[in-house]
């Protein structure tokens, strides 16, 4: 853990020295930092003069171009305008010469020390701002140590990426995903971008990565989805089935009962997150009594309704996409249904709980790696930030703010990697990097493309008031890990489903 | 008592579906049915009465009286509509299809660029009770007795007004009607009007029930398409009323029984048989049948 703070230009090492570019922090020097860490230092090191030639070159280059495509038009515009908006703060803080904290950590990642501390277990320099927490996660005269950052975004040393500027790219995929396509093909092949961050549906990732393939074009994915994933040119920086579904689950079964009842939507996300339920389900004691899959279109669930109130679950999985679907919560509500309700995608995604009249969503339980009510410091510092530049957005779901530190993590990864050079910035996303989101710590798993994340247990009262109930510092996209994925050795290109693994059979 | 709870949910999931289509459709009645414009634009049109109801009610205004507002506002709207484009296409069927499309495109996105991704909801007025192990929203039940009221006013207005005798005459042979004097012209704003006033009321009926979104007229048109054409020409209101009960008695003890999913193939396989045995649709195989009967005892 201790050097998991400063660490965010290895590439400036050599010229910056004496600059702190933060207030606080343990005494590990950079370079004391950077003899100790083997991996890492070995990847970092030939950046302290690369970087440094890459400078003088600045001119001739011109702009890095990231692309990014979202639906800024059509069913998912409220989705896609927010993942805009957090891709040009972005950008914008990196010309500036800003990047958030962070770096290589090497391979193994980050200890999680603490299952249930609602703080971040960051040790501090030992004397100033060090606070103190007990078992349960309550400030504390003594107990466990954590310094909390007032804001994760600091100076880089750097103009823009490598001392060019970063131009983005980002047309309108106006939710169809032929469009998506099309965009897909003129970004790498006209545009030619040194990195393309896009997709909200799974059904869009799916569509372009074939192509992001045939070009092996850098490719990062930024949305929460069923996981599975594994392929060489494409980094998936949301949350997946084991982050949230196991822990959500696992805790709606102690706290409310075993009976489960699923309503889904009914395409891969769906069906994919109902399979990892019913495996899992099993294991902590819960028990499916009922399953449905419901068509995208469908905005009346009088019979539905009627389906959970015959069953009587103890409380009811919701996984419903879409401002359709979404229906389903004040026509529950009013039908009297009081069922508690666990979620991955509501109230993180299209803020329902802002949207519905209270009681709507009322004992709404979701494990999320981001939700605008995040209670740190630095996610307040974000936020602002936000609001500053975009006053009249309505909300920062989960995907704006995975959208917000995947272009830093890549603005990151081509500083080690001293080019932006498509494959020398994939080996260095595979480098153990590490970066300081406002949810918290983010690790890129080198073997899987895939990241740990802070997961956080959000839930909505009666007034729709968010509270967090338990976190998880970080929990490891493991499943792909277990069937044997590894991305640095084996290059692969397709998408693992629940099937292919003996777990998910019983 | 769980059984005649089970039969009394199912009876109130079969109003209820019967109550959504014919609200997603009673706009397009009209429009469709009677002017035969294929009017894509539906959807927006509900939109726009859900947009009126919820900027109106959140500004003060009791929801009833919203309601009320949103179908006079987009009466208004659709009389404009009317004369400013919709005139231009009578009796070009497929011209009319393309330019409707174009302004349910022009009217969802503006909605999205001015208004933004949502808008905040109405809340579900009026409680519910339970029986059994089932409970109903007083709401739905509002809903079901306003299409029935609708069904009688609509009927009421074609065949005890001069209005709707003149609007019958003009749909029946425009060029007639005004060789004997009857404005057509006017008789058409007055119907393009009114069908968009009901779509307008209905997305304010249906807007506390769903998410308030620039796009969410979408889910309306298939139903309200599969509605009026199962339905038929003939005599649109008991079309209407015929294929929505119809199809919902397919659909509720299926969904029930099997999902969802199933619930929503089999209401489109009854639409697609119904379409084959009765081309002419619902109402024009029932009118036949009294036609026979009338004859039979003449």
């Amino acid at each position: 853990m201790k050097n998991d703070k400063r660490t965010d230009q290895p590439g400036k090492e050599a010229e910056q020295e004496d600059i702190s570019t933060e207030d606080i922090g343990p005494k590990i020097t950079r370079r004391s930092f950077m003899k100790g860490a083997g991996a890492a230092a070995t990847i970092s090191a030939a950046p302290v003069y690369l970087s440094g030639i890459s400078r003088s070159f600045a001119a001739k280059d011109g702009p890095v171009k990231i692309g990014h495509i979202e639906d800024l038009s059509g069913n998912l515009a409220v989705y896609g305008v927010q993942k805009d908006h957090a891709a040009q703060l972005a950008v914008k803080e990196i010309n500036e010469g800003k990047t958030l904290k962070g770096g290589p950590v090497g391979s193994g990642g980050l200890g999680s020390l603490a299952e249930y501390a609602t703080k971040p277990p960051i040790m501090g320099n030992g004397d100033k701002d060090l606070k103190f927490v007990d078992a349960g996660g309550k400030l504390d005269g003594s107990g466990m140590a954590f310094v909390e950052d007032n804001d994760v975004l600091v100076d880089s040393g750097d103009s823009g990426i490598l001392g060019r500027e970063v131009e983005l790219i980002h047309p309108d995929g106006q939710s169809n995903n032929t469009i998506w396509q099309q965009l897909t093909r003129k970004l790498i092949q006209e545009d030619k971008v040194d990195c393309l961050v896009a997709g909200f549906t799974s059904a869009e990732r799916e569509a372009i990565r074939p192509i992001v393939d045939q070009f092996k074009q850098l490719y990062i994915y930024t949305n929460q989805y069923e996981g599975g994933v594994a392929d060489s040119n494409t980094f998936c920086t949301g949350a997946i089935c084991e982050q949230q579904v196991i822990p959500v689950v696992d805790y709606m079964i102690q706290k409310f009962g075993p009976r489960v009842y699923t309503i889904a939507a009914d395409y891969n996300f769906g069906q994919l997150t109902a399979a990892w339920t019913r495996a899992f389900a099993p294991q902590v004691g819960g028990e499916i009594i009922g399953e449905e899959f419901v068509p995208l279109s469908v905005s009346d669930f009088t019979t539905s309704i009627a389906k959970v109130q015959q069953a009587k679950p103890d409380w009811v999985f919701t996984l419903l996409v879409g401002s359709n679907q979404s229906n389903y919560y004040p026509q529950a509500a009013a039908t009297g249904l009081e069922y508690p309700m666990a979620s991955t995608v509501n109230m993180a995604q299209g803020y329902e709980h802002r949207r519905f009249k209270a009681p709507s969503l009322n004992r709404m339980y979701n494990c999320v790696n981001y939700i605008e009510e995040v209670p740190t410091m630095r996610n307040r510092a974000f936020v602002k930030r936000w609001y500053e530049m975009f006053p009249d957005d309505p909300y920062i779901g989960q995907m704006a703010q995975n959208t917000y530190f995947s272009v830093h993590m890549y603005a990151k990864a081509a500083r080690i990697a001293g080019t932006t050079d498509q494959e020398e910035v994939k080996r260095a996303m595979e480098s153990g990097l590490h970066i300081e989101a406002p949810e918290g710590t983010v690790f890129m798993e080198p073997s899987t493309h895939h990241c740990s994340h802070y997961i956080r247990l959000a839930t909505a009262d009666a007034n729709h008031n968010v509270s967090f109930v338990r976190e998880w510092p970080s929990i490891q996209p493991w499943w792909l890990q277990r069937i044997g994925v590894n991305l640095v050795r084996h290059k692969e290109y397709k998408q693992y489903i629940p099937d292919e693994d003996p777990f998910f059979k019983a | 008592m769980e059984v005649d709870a089970l039969a009394l949910s199912l009876a109130y999931q079969l109003g209820t579906n019967a109550a959504f289509l014919f609200l997603a459709a009673v706009g397009l009645i009209i429009i469709l049915g009677m002017m035969n414009i294929i009017n894509l634009a539906h959807g927006e049109l509900m939109m726009i009465g859900a947009y009126i109801a919820t900027i109106t009610h959140h500004a003060g205004l009791p929801f009833p009286l919203a309601v009320v507002a949103s179908f006079f506002g987009v009466a208004f709207f659709g009389a404009i509509l009317e004369l400013t484009i919709v005139r231009r296409f009578y009796g070009r069927e497929l011209g009319a299809l393309v330019v409707t499309w174009g302004i349910s495109l022009i009217l969802g996105q503006g909605t999205f660029l001015v208004f933004g991704p949502f808008m905040p909801a109405i809340k579900i007025p009026g409680g519910s009770s339970s029986y059994g192990s089932f409970s109903y929203s007083h709401y739905w039940l509002v809903l079901i007795a306003i299409s029935i009221a609708l069904i009688f006013v609509l009927y009421w207005i074609y065949r005890h007004t001069s209005y709707g005798l003149q609007a019958r005459a003009t749909m029946q042979n425009a060029k007639m009607a005004n060789a004997l004097g009857v404005p057509t012209a006017r008789v058409y704003t007055l119907t393009f009007s009114l069908g968009a006033g009901l779509a307008g009321l209905s997305g304010a009926l249906l807007a506390p029930t769903s998410t308030i979104a620039p796009f969410m007229g979408q889910q309306f048109v298939a139903p309200a398409f599969i509605t009026v054409v199962v339905g038929g020409a003939t005599n649109v209101i008991s079309g209407a009323v015929g294929s929505s009960l119809i199809l919902s008695a397919v659909k509720t003890p299926i969904g029930m029984a099997l999902g969802a999913f199933s619930g929503t193939v089999a209401l489109l396989v009854a639409a697609l048989i119904i379409i084959r045995i009765m081309p002419n649709g619902i109402s024009f195989t029932i009118q036949k049948y009294l036609d026979r009967r009338r004859n039979k005892k003449a």
